[in-house]
C-alpha cells in the first residue's frame, strides 16, 4: 500500500514537471518568436483630452503607489532615441513623453508642441511654454534639435534614423557634409521651422518627435550615450513621474514629478516590477502587482481571480499564412513573381477558405483574437470594412470546388489532389520553431485544414532566427509560411507591399497596388484629406483580399490585468491613456 | 608546488585558445546574428539592418572576425554588447555581485547542510535517520530545480508569503543599510536553497558513503583497538579521508559560483551571469557570449587546478612535489 501510495505520488509529480514544463517555455518562448507582433509605437501612454483631464483629477483620488508589473526584463535604454524593445518603451511611456500624441483613432494631435503647415513640406512647431524636464530645466526647441542631430549623428547606434531621414539636410549631415541639419531653422527657444526634403501626407506622423535634455548630455559623445547613465540608470524625461531609483534588470521606482506641466499626478509613484511569467497568476492574486500586460494563455485564470479584473483593447498586429510568389534581386532591389507553384489565385483561394481561422483562434489564443481579412487590423483607422472585401469563410465545400475548377483533382486515388498536369502536389508550410511547443501544434492543425480538403501538406518547423533569414533570401524550402507584422500609427504599408521592398515576403508584385500606395502618400492627389487617404487604402485593401498573396489569419487582443483598486486607467488602440491620470482607490 | 601551479597556469593558454576558437565558431554558426530580430516597418528599415551588419563587421570572413575578436579580447577590450549596447565588461560587472552572492549563500547552505547531514548519516547508518535523510536526499535529486523553484514560489511565497518571488532586493531601500543587506538575505535564501538542493543531495550522499566505507578500514580498527575515542576517530581519522572527494567538486563549485543557474535565476527573477548569458545566446550578442565563456572557462580551469592543489592539503600521499 505504501509502495503504491508512493508510486502514485512520483507519477503525479512526474505530469505535473511535464505540464509546468511545457507551460514555462511556451511563454517565454512567445514574445521573441512573433516577429514584431506587439509594435509599440512609442506614443502609447500619452493620449488624453484636456476637459476630461481636469474632470477626471478632480474625482480622482490622490495617493497611492502602483506597482507596475512587467514579466520580461527590461534592457535598460531608457531613452526614446536608443531603446530597443517594448518593455523599455512601456517603462519609458511612464516618465517621458513626446512633441505629438495620438488618439483613439491614431490621429495626431499636439501634446508638448501644436504645428502649423501650408504645404506638408515646411511646419512651424510651437512649443508650450513652462514645461519641465526632471532636472528642472526648461524645454525648448534646441532639445529637440540635439534629438534630431543625435540619431543623424554617424556615431548613432539605434535603428530611428529612418525617422529623420525625411529632414532635409539630416543625410548630409550624417555623412559629415554639414555641420548642422539645413532642415530644422530655430526661430526662438519656443518655435522651429523643420523642412522635409519634399511634401509627403505622412512626414508628420514619421518624423521623430521626442526631445532629449541637451543639458543632461551635454559633453557626452553620441557613441558613448546608449552606454551612459542618462540613458541607463538616471534618465531624466518631461512626463508626470521621474525615476528614483533603477535596480538593473529588476526594478524601476518612479515619483510623482510636481512640475509636471499639466499638473501633479494623483498617484505618489509607480513601482515597475520584474516578475518572471510562472508568477503572474500568483503575483495577481495577492495584490502584489497592480497592472500587467497577459499572455493570452494566463488571461483565463486571472478572469477567475475576485481581486483583479482583464481588460482587452484592440492590438495593431496581425498573423499570416504567406505564400511565396516570387523572388527578390537585391541588387536591383526589384521583385520577379517567377514562382509558379501558388501562382494559381484560386489555389490560394481554396487555401484561404479551408481554415476555420476562429477555432484556431480559439484554440491557441484562448479566444483574444479575431479573424482578419486583409493587411490591416480592423481597429485601425484605414481599415476597410469587412463587407467591401473579399472574404475567406471557412468553407471546406466551397475550397473542394475551387481547387476542382483550377485543375486540381485526384487522379491516383490517394486522397489527395495532384496538380493539373497531374503531377504529385504538396504544399510545404513553414513555421518558425522556439522552445515553445504550442507553435508545431498551431502550424500542424492548420496544415490539417488543409489535408481536410485533399491538398497534401507538409510541415517544416525552422529555428526562428533561421526562419526569417531563409525567406527573406528566398531559400527554395519556403514556400508557404506563417508570419506576423505589426502596423503603427501610420499607416503607410509600402515597407511591407512595395515592389521593391527586401520586406514583401510574400514576392507580391502589382503595380497596381504599388500605384495606389504612393497615390495614397502623394500631396497633390489626397493633400490633407484623410478621407481621401482612407479610401485609396480600402480600394488597395480590396485588391490584396481579391489576389490573396497570404491568407489572412488573425488580428489579436492586448490583455492588461487590473486591479480592482486601480482607477481612471482606459484604453484604446493606442494605449493607455496618460499615467497622470491613473488613481488608486484608497 | 610553485612550479606545479606555474606549469598548470600556462597549460591553460592553449587550451583557453581552443575554446574560444570553438565556441566563437559555434556561436557564429548558429543562424541569424543579432539583428535577426529587429526586422519591424514601424521602427527601422532594412538599410538600418544592412548598415549595422557591415558596421559590427558581420559581412567579414569568420576568420577575421574571429581575430579581430581575440585581438580586442587579449587587450582587454571585450567588446560592447550589441543587445544592451554597454561594454560587456560594465554588463558583466552589474550582474556579477549577485551571481556571486546568490552562489556563496547556496554553497554555505550546501555545505552546512550536506556535512551535518552527512556525517549524522554516515555515522549511523542504516537507522531511520539515515533513511530520512536518504529519502530527503533523492528527491532532491529527483526533482529538476525549476519544478523545486516554482513550488517554491507557490508555498512560500505566495501561501505563506514567507519569502519574496522576485528580484534580489527590494528595490525601495537605500543601499548600504542594514535593511537593504537584510532585504538582499530574505530575497536570495530561496534561490540559493533551490539551487543548492541538488549539490546538497550528492554532497551528503558522497559523505555518507566515504565516512561508511572509511569506518570499516583498517586503520580505524587499529585506532579503535588502541582506544582511541570515537568522536576522535570520526572527526580526525575518518573525516579527513572522507572529504577528498568532495574536494574535487570544490573545483567546480568555483566555475557555479558564477555560472549560478540560468533556470534559477530566471523563475525569481534574479538578475545574474546565468540569466544574461541565456539572453545573450538568444540574442545572438556574441561579445557577451563569448565574455561569459571565456570567464566560465578560465574559472573551471581555475577551479580544478585549485582542487588538485587541495588534494595535497587534506591527502599527504598526493603531495604533488616537493
Amino acid at each position: 500500500m505504501k509502495k503504491k501510495s508512493l508510486l502514485l505520488m512520483l507519477t503525479l509529480l512526474l505530469v505535473l514537471s511535464a505540464f509546468l514544463a511545457a507551460c514555462s517555455s511556451g511563454e517565454n518562448a512567445e514574445e521573441p518568436a512573433e516577429n514584431d507582433t506587439e509594435t509599440e509605437t512609442p506614443d502609447d501612454g500619452t493620449e488624453d483630452e484636456g476637459s476630461e483631464d481636469d474632470e477626471a483629477s478632480g474625482e480622482a483620488q490622490q495617493g497611492g503607489t502602483l506597482t507596475y508589473g512587467v514579466d520580461s526584463a527590461p534592457e535598460g535604454l531608457f531613452n526614446w532615441a536608443f531603446y530597443g524593445i517594448v518593455t523599455d518603451a512601456d517603462i519609458l511611456a511612464l516618465f517621458d513623453e513626446g512633441l505629438i500624441q495620438y488618439d483613439e483613432n491614431l490621429a495626431p494631435e499636439p501634446n508638448l508642441a501644436t504645428w502649423e503647415t501650408e504645404d506638408n513640406q515646411t511646419f512651424t512647431f510651437t512649443f508650450e511654454e513652462g514645461v519641465m524636464w526632471h532636472d528642472g530645466v526648461e524645454l525648448t526647441v534646441h532639445d529637440w534639435v540635439f534629438a534630431l542631430e543625435t540619431i543623424a549623428d554617424p556615431d548613432y547606434d539605434g535603428p530611428r534614423f529612418a525617422n529623420v531621414q525625411t529632414i532635409e539636410g539630416a543625410q548630409a549631415y550624417r555623412d559629415g557634409e554639414a555641420d548642422s541639419i539645413s532642415g530644422l531653422n530655430v526661430i526662438d527657444d519656443y518655435n522651429i521651422e523643420v523642412t522635409f526634403d519634399k511634401a509627403r501626407v505622412n512626414n508628420l506622423v514619421n518624423v521623430w518627435a521626442y526631445p532629449m535634455s541637451r543639458a543632461q548630455f551635454e559633453g557626452i559623445p553620441v557613441a558613448e550615450m546608449s552606454a551612459s547613465e542618462q540613458v541607463r540608470t538616471k534618465p531624466v524625461g518631461l512626463g508626470p513621474f521621474k525615476v528614483d531609483s533603477i535596480t538593473p534588470g529588476e526594478a524601476v521606482i518612479m515619483t510623482r514629478f510636481d512640475d509636471y506641466w499639466k499638473g501633479p499626478a494623483n498617484l505618489d509613484g509607480i513601482n515597475v516590477q520584474v516578475i518572471d511569467n510562472t508568477t503572474t497568476v500568483g503575483a495577481l492574486g495577492n495584490g502584489d502587482i497592480d497592472m500587467i500586460s497577459l499572455q493570452p494563455v494566463n488571461g483565463e485564470e486571472v478572469e477567475a481571480l475576485d481581486n483583479v479584473e482583464v481588460v482587452t483593447y484592440p492590438g495593431l498586429s496581425y498573423y499570416y499564412v504567406g505564400f511565396k510568389l516570387g523572388t527578390f534581386n537585391s541588387e536591383t532591389n526589384e521583385i520577379v513573381e517567377d514562382k509558379e507553384k501558388y501562382a494559381d489565385v484560386n489555389l490560394r483561394k481554396a487555401m484561404a477558405h479551408a481554415i476555420d481561422r476562429q477555432t484556431w483562434i480559439d484554440a491557441f489564443f484562448f479566444g483574444y483574437g479575431s479573424p482578419v481579412n486583409g493587411p490591416v487590423p480592423s481597429s485601425h483607422w484605414i481599415a476597410a470594412d469587412p463587407e467591401e472585401l473579399a472574404t475567406y469563410d471557412y468553407d471546406p465545400e466551397k475550397a473542394k470546388e475551387l481547387l476542382a475548377e483550377a485543375g486540381y483533382e485526384d487522379t491516383n486515388g490517394d486522397g489527395f489532389v495532384e496538380d493539373p498536369n497531374g503531377e504529385e502536389f504538396v504544399a510545404k508550410f513553414s513555421h518558425y520553431a522556439t522552445g515553445n511547443p504550442t507553435f508545431e501544434t498551431r502550424a500542424q492543425a492548420i496544415v490539417q485544414f488543409w489535408q481536410e480538403v485533399g491538398i497534401n501538406a507538409e510541415l517544416e518547423m525552422a529555428e526562428v532566427n533561421l526562419y526569417y533569414d531563409m525567406i527573406e533570401k528566398d531559400d527554395p524550402s519556403i514556400e508557404t509560411f506563417f508570419g506576423g507584422w505589426g502596423t503603427g500609427a501610420d499607416p503607410d504599408p509600402t515597407a511591407l507591399w512595395g515592389s521593391d521592398q527586401l520586406w514583401n515576403y510574400p514576392r507580391y508584385k502589382n503595380e497596381e497596388s504599388d500605384k495606389l500606395l504612393a497615390d495614397a502618400l502623394d500631396i497633390e492627389i489626397v493633400g490633407d484629406d484623410q478621407e481621401a487617404r482612407k479610401d485609396l487604402y480600402v480600394e488597395w485593401q480590396k485588391m490584396i483580399a481579391e489576389d490573396v498573396p497570404m491568407i489572412f489569419i488573425a488580428q489579436l487582443e492586448e490583455i492588461v490585468a487590473l486591479s480592482s483598486r486601480v482607477e481612471n486607467v482606459e484604453y484604446d488602440v493606442s494605449g493607455a491613456n496618460s499615467p497622470h491620470e491613473w488613481s488608486i482607490a484608497q | 608546488m610553485l612550479k606545479y601551479t606555474i606549469r598548470r597556469i600556462i597549460g591553460m593558454i592553449p587550451m583557453l585558445l581552443l575554446i574560444s576558437f570553438v565556441v566563437f565558431l559555434l556561436a557564429k554558426a548558429m543562424p541569424g546574428d543579432s539583428l535577426s530580430g529587429e526586422i519591424d516597418p514601424n521602427n527601422t528599415d532594412p538599410e538600418y539592418i544592412e548598415e549595422m551588419r557591415e558596421r559590427l563587421g558581420y559581412n567579414d570572413p569568420i576568420i577575421v572576425q574571429y581575430f579581430r575578436w581575440v585581438g580586442g579580447f587579449t587587450q582587454g577590450d571585450f567588446g560592447k554588447s550589441t543587445r544592451y549596447k554597454v561594454p560587456v565588461a560594465d554588463l558583466v560587472a552589474e550582474r556579477i555581485p549577485n551571481t556571486i552572492f546568490l552562489g556563496v549563500t547556496s554553497l554555505v547552505i550546501t555545505y552546512i547542510l550536506a556535512f551535518a547531514m552527512g556525517i549524522y548519516a554516515g555515522r549511523k547508518p542504516y537507522t531511520f535517520g539515515d533513511n530520512i535523510i536518504g529519502g530527503l536526499n533523492y528527491l532532491g535529486l529527483a526533482i529538476p530545480s525549476f519544478i523545486a523553484a516554482v513550488f517554491a514560489i507557490y508555498f512560500f511565497s505566495f501561501n505563506l508569503g514567507w519569502i519574496p518571488y522576485s528580484g534580489s532586493v527590494d528595490p525601495t531601500l537605500q543601499p548600504g543599510t542594514f535593511d537593504y543587506w537584510l532585504s538582499r538575505i530574505h530575497h536570495v535564501i530561496m534561490p540559493a536553497i533551490v539551487l543548492g538542493a541538488l549539490a546538497t543531495a550528492s554532497y551528503t550522499q558522497f559523505l555518507r558513503n566515504d565516512i561508511i566505507e572509511n569506518s570499516r578500514k583498517d586503520f580505524v580498527r587499529t585506532a579503535r583497538a588502541k582506544g582511541t575515542p570515537t568522536s576522535k576517530i570520526y572527526n580526525v581519522h575518518i573525516m579527513r579521508n572522507s572529504i577528498i572527494p568532495l574536494v574535487t567538486f570544490l573545483g567546480f563549485d568555483i566555475a557555479t559560483l558564477i555560472s549560478g543557474a540560468i533556470i534559477t535565476e530566471t523563475i525569481f527573477t534574479y538578475p545574474g551571469i546565468g540569466q544574461l548569458f541565456l539572453q545573450s545566446v538568444t540574442n545572438r550578442d556574441y561579445p557577451t557570449l563569448m565574455v561569459i565563456t571565456m570567464m566560465l572557462s578560465t574559472l573551471t580551469l581555475v577551479g580544478n587546478l585549485i582542487a588538485d592543489i587541495l588534494y595535497g592539503v587534506v591527502d599527504p600521499r598526493i603531495r604533488l612535489d616537493s
